[in-house]
């Protein structure tokens, strides 16, 4: 391990700016375009803005904060966030939980980029707005076809190993600082359009219009909390590891913590003006996921003027963010992977994209598996990631002992004491409360066996990577208080 | 069908709490980048805590002197105290009486 760290030099972010768009571009996914505008209708407009925004700055906003303060105070990944921070070897294999998460993760979010891709390709060579175009068979020849969908599958870990084997500044931070603004510019301009459209503010009073009724309804806190918690990262270790490549005089709180947040939520939002206006006035099913950006959006394009240009910005826009999360969630895993093993950094993007590209497969190949994988790691996973994280800071570390020695430091905004209570308490029993309702939800339905199954995974997962840090350790390095610290 | 005045002010609102804050702390951040590269070419160092954020690690190291992390807590204090009176002009909001009444921490 010393010889390791010896060998690796640390890189950091090139500018403040290349910082928050990576951050921005990891967090914001395809669920920020798809989930946010649909969860938010259904749940009462408003009211369910109300309850998310309220959550969102209470809960989501430290949660960032204390993460990315770890990275920053350790200078080390995943992995050796939880090496320098603990001395308990047990302790030590949640690090390794939340790596295997993040693979999982990314061994179905991949084929899903891959989606994104080839819509994205095709919107280049206009075909959306081809005479005859049939949006449901043209996805169902797309999905139905392994060797296509392993192929963008293929081409998305190419191209996402091509950019991370660059590095932080010159590959991740390159390309989020023109794809993110982007991303931002063409949401906008999609909004725009579907406002103008005959019935398009339909949409937005589907929306914004609150029922109050709903602030009395624990489903609509439970899915504000969900929101809040999994749309933000919250826990999944990419905060932590974006955080590690910060310098000496970066702030945590303001750009970690506060921007990131609001602003991953912010286009959110965008996405709520830029769909619900076009599926109001074109009466679309409004509650179709994927379905509404693959099969229902599509069918909107050739009966818009200059349907094919509007195409190729929403298309591709879609694709940058998935893209740039594709790429926030690999490098958890090459951080910790070019950390730990004598692997030279390009190595290690070989060896982290090979084995996703090899998981990912499956998911790949059958929709319905990939499905399964999104319940399981989705319902139990990433909590669990979330957890590991912030019971680190919070059981570990120490809140105090964090703030006032770290997060203040060289920070945008002071941080009160009010942080320790959230951090130590707050976040932990809403995740444990959130686990813990889906698993009762599920209890009869067609879940349950899924959901055994899930349990069952993350306790073995858990029990094995225990075992495996504490043998690892046992032929290893051992922690030096003294030494801790990220200068 | 026209947005109800409710519908506006939820819209509205929406609008200023997350896009407004996230601009708001996206130019405040790139600001402060500015303003610390500036000082850091100008006198080749910048204080790292503000006034309550210094105070509040100093009462944090003397309630906890024997604690695992108190000498890296103490060299960043000691650091910060030092730097504050190298420096002509600090980042954070430090009045020269303020500077002045600062000790490092001995342990």
């Amino acid at each position: 391990m010393a010889d390791s760290e010896a060998r690796t030099a640390r890189e950091e972010w090139g500018s403040r700016f290349g910082f928050l768009m990576a951050m921005l571009g990891a967090m914001v996914g395809a669920g920020n375009i798809w989930r946010m505008p649909f969860t938010t209708g259904q749940n009462g407009g408003g009211a369910f803005l109300i309850a998310y925004i309220l959550l969102l700055y209470v809960i989501a906003v430290p949660g960032l904060m204390a993460e990315t303060m770890v990275g920053r105070y350790t200078n080390h990944g995943v992995i050796g966030a939880f090496k320098r921070l603990t001395e308990s070897k047990r302790a030590r294999g949640l690090g390794l939980v939340v790596l295997v998460v993040n693979i999982a993760l990314m061994s179905y979010y991949a084929p899903i980029i891959g989606w994104a891709l080839y819509y994205a390709g095709h919107s280049l060579l206009a075909t959306f707005t081809q005479p005859g175009f049939q949006p449901q068979a043209f996805w169902d020849g797309f999905i139905s076809n392994p060797a296509l969908v392993i192929g963008m599958h293929t081409v998305t870990m190419a191209g996402l190993a091509g950019v991370l084997v660059f590095g932080i500044r010159r590959g991740i931070e390159r390309v989020v600082k023109w794809m993110i603004p982007l991303l931002v510019v063409a949401l906008l301009a999609v909004a725009v359009r579907g406002v103008t459209l005959p019935g398009g503010m339909d949409g937005l009073a589907f929306v914004f219009t609150p029922d109050w009724t709903y602030l009395t309804r624990g489903s609509t806190w439970i899915a504000a909390l969900s929101q809040a918690l999994f749309s933000t990262g919250l826990g999944w270790g990419i905060a932590l590891t974006y955080g590690s490549y910060l310098g000496r005089y970066d702030d945590v709180p303001l750009g970690g913590g506060l921007f990131t947040a609001i602003g991953n939520t912010s286009i959110g939002l965008l996405a709520v003006f830029a769909t619900f206006p076009v599926v109001f006035a074109f009466g679309l099913e409004p509650s179709a996921g994927s379905n509404l950006l693959f099969i229902s959006l599509a069918r909107v394009f050739p009966e818009l003027f200059g349907g094919a240009l509007w195409a190729v910005v929403f298309f591709v826009s879609f694709f940058f963010a998935t893209f740039t999360s594709g790429l926030g969630i690999t490098e958890v895993g090459v951080t910790s992977v070019s950390e730990e093993t004598r692997l030279s950094r390009t190595g290690s993007v070989l060896a982290v994209c090979g084995a996703i590209w090899l998981f990912g497969l499956p998911s790949a190949y059958s929709s319905s598996f990939l499905g399964q994988m999104d319940f399981i790691i989705g319902s139990f996973g990433l909590p669990l990631a979330t957890l590991s994280i912030i019971a680190l800071v919070a059981w570990k570390f120490g809140p105090e002992r964090a703030r006032v020695i770290d997060l203040n430091r060289n920070a945008g905004i002071y941080i009160g004491s009010w942080w320790n209570p959230v951090v130590k308490y707050v976040i932990p029993i809403v995740m444990v409360f959130i686990v813990g309702y889906g698993v009762v939800g599920s209890i009869g339905t067609e879940n349950q066996t899924l959901m055994i199954l899930g349990v069952a995974l993350m306790a073995a997962l858990v029990a094995v990577s225990m075992a495996v840090m504490g043998v690892m350790d046992g032929m290893g390095d051992t922690p030096d208080p003294a030494s801790k610290g990220g200068d | 069908m026209a947005l109800s005045t409710l519908a506006w002010v939820t819209m509205l609102l929406s609008l200023l709490v997350l896009p407004g804050v996230a601009s708001v702390a996206l130019v405040r951040s790139l600001r402060t980048e500015e303003r610390k590269l500036e000082l850091l070419r100008a006198q080749g160092s910048v204080d790292s805590y503000s006034p309550r954020a210094l105070a509040d690690l100093r009462e944090w190291v003397q309630a906890h002197p024997n604690d695992p992390y108190a000498t890296d807590a103490r060299e960043r204090h000691n650091e910060c105290v030092r730097t504050l009176r190298e420096i002509d002009e600090p980042y954070y909001d430090w009045s020269p009486e303020q500077i002045e009444n600062l000790e490092t921490i001995d342990r």
